[in-house]
């Protein structure tokens, strides 16, 4: 009796944890990530400087949705910037963040990306995670996860809002930074003036 | 005098090393811009942290690029692989403490493979078998006791860490035999292993450093975000819990933000458009 118990206990919980797992994967998610990364692998194995920054320019109009990001890292100044000053800082901000992108990404060569799985945080903020695809030996990044935001907008589609690697991100450093230039120097709108400044700076305009 | 440059070059390691390759505490911090819950001490902080960023670049970073100058990568892989290993000791009385009954057996099994077939622990090839490196510190295990981490610290010699993770590293120096052993010997060894620790730590991460250093508008901010998310994910031990990321508030508001991008779309026709 005890031992039926046991086992009809042990298929319970076999099929509320399949059910869980079945539930946060989002395939829909997923599959867009995979051709973002289908896309983004001859960019990211680019011979030249010239042909990366290009190359992720373009990946970056295409799958990223910047001015989201953008508001983002401006945390509760996203709300205080001047209509004039948001006009100044989203072009900006999308040339500061590909800039990043193509320093970060420039020592990277032959590795390719694969899609490993997702968990949707809700049915519109989904992570998906990736890694590299046999991987040659000694690979540093070997084991890393490689992990997408997905946002999932009203009307369906999907934009990356976020990369991070092992739960490190991106996106919350630079809210971080950004947050902390605009409050430590004055706060609100002559804060954003300075991060407008800043960013101005070091884009090299 | 070498004692005392040793010492100072210990400090700084476990100041950059530490945010890097044990890093350390949790906290909505990662997420926390500026004077808040999580770093209300910033401004002492900032300069403890400018002063430190002087003696690395003055000290630390000259010492490291000699290190690699006449080291292999092999033998600085060796290094870094023998000191790991002797950190396995800590790590599993750690992982016992957090009731990680597993993970104190995987690190268990890689002190016995790498001590053994690994040289004493130059070579790794416990990794090779698949079981793969990890670390725990007492800061950890007080995290995973529910001990709240307190605020945010930056000190000069001390590097990144807060109120808790300062409590656990100052259990565990004392918990260390070598702590204990009144000998030139023992002195040495501890003096030996502090400096080679530093700088075996610092090398891999001239480059990165520098890096965030470039592209960061506030190197301080960029600095305490990475070090307080890989924190949390240490003591998370890497699991994928992203229901408790400090950013979900933000992500949430989203939709609120709907309306500024609806605005923005009237304000930039052209250019700037998202895909979503």
């Amino acid at each position: 009796m005890l031992l039926k118990t046991l086992k009809i206990v042990a298929v319970a919980i076999c099929a509320t944890t399949a059910s869980i797992s079945a539930t946060l994967a989002d395939e829909a998610a997923e599959t867009f990530v995979s051709g973002v990364l289908v896309d983004a692998d001859p960019i990211l194995n680019a011979q030249s400087t010239e042909d990366l920054r290009s190359g992720l320019a373009m990946l970056v109009d295409q799958y990223v949705d910047m001015r989201r990001v953008g508001l983002f890292t401006l945390g509760q100044y996203a709300r205080q910037m001047t209509p004039e000053q948001r006009a100044e800082y989203m072009p900006l901000f999308k040339q500061y963040a590909t800039l990043v992108y193509q320093k970060s990404l420039s020592n990277y060569s032959g590795q390719r990306l694969e899609v490993t799985g997702s968990i949707d945080r809700s049915s519109r903020d989904i992570i998906v995670n990736s890694r590299i695809k046999d991987p040659a030996p000694g690979d540093p990044f070997a084991n890393a996860n490689i992990q997408w935001r997905v946002y999932r907008a009203k009307d369906g589609s999907h934009a990356i809002v976020d990369a991070g690697a092992n739960n490190i991100w991106l996106a919350i450093e630079q809210r971080s930074q950004f947050t902390s230039v605009v409050a430590n120097n004055g706060g609100g709108a002559s804060g954003v003036d300075v991060l407008i400044s800043q960013l101005r700076n070091q884009i090299g305009e | 005098m070498l004692r005392l440059i040793s010492t100072i070059i210990f400090c700084l390691a476990a100041t950059l090393g530490n945010s890097v390759a044990q890093t350390a505490d949790t906290g909505n911090a990662g997420n926390q811009p500026t004077v808040s819950g999580a770093d209300p001490w910033e401004g002492w902080n900032r300069k403890m942290f400018a002063i430190n960023d002087r003696l690395d670049k003055a000290i630390l970073i000259p010492v490291a690029k000699g290190y690699r100058a006449v080291t292999h990568k092999k033998q600085r892989k060796g290094v870094r692989n023998l000191l790991a290993n002797a950190r396995a000791p800590f790590t599993f009385v750690n992982d016992l403490l957090q009731g990680e009954i597993g993970r104190a057996g995987e690190t268990l099994s890689r002190f016995a493979i790498n001590t053994t077939i690994g040289f004493g622990g130059m070579g790794d090839p416990a990794n090779r078998m698949g079981i793969a490196p990890h670390t725990e510190d007492f800061g950890q295990t007080l995290a995973v006791w529910g001990v709240p981490s307190g605020p945010y610290v930056f000190a000069p010699f001390f590097g990144p860490n807060t109120v808790r993770g300062i409590f656990g590293r100052g259990v565990q120096s004392v918990a260390d035999p070598v702590f204990w052993l009144q000998s030139d010997a023992a002195d040495l060894t501890q003096t030996v292993r502090s400096g080679v620790g530093i700088v075996s730590l610092r090398e891999p991460l001239i480059e990165p450093l520098q890096d965030i250093e470039e592209n960061s508008l506030d190197f301080y901010a960029s600095f305490r975000s990475f070090y307080l998310q890989n924190r949390r994910r240490e003591i998370s031990n890497g699991r994928a819990d992203f229901e408790n990321l400090p950013d979900i508030g933000e992500f949430d508001d989203f939709d609120d933000l709907d309306e500024l991008l609806d605005e923005a779309d009237v304000e930039e026709p052209s250019g700037d458009e998202g895909p979503s």
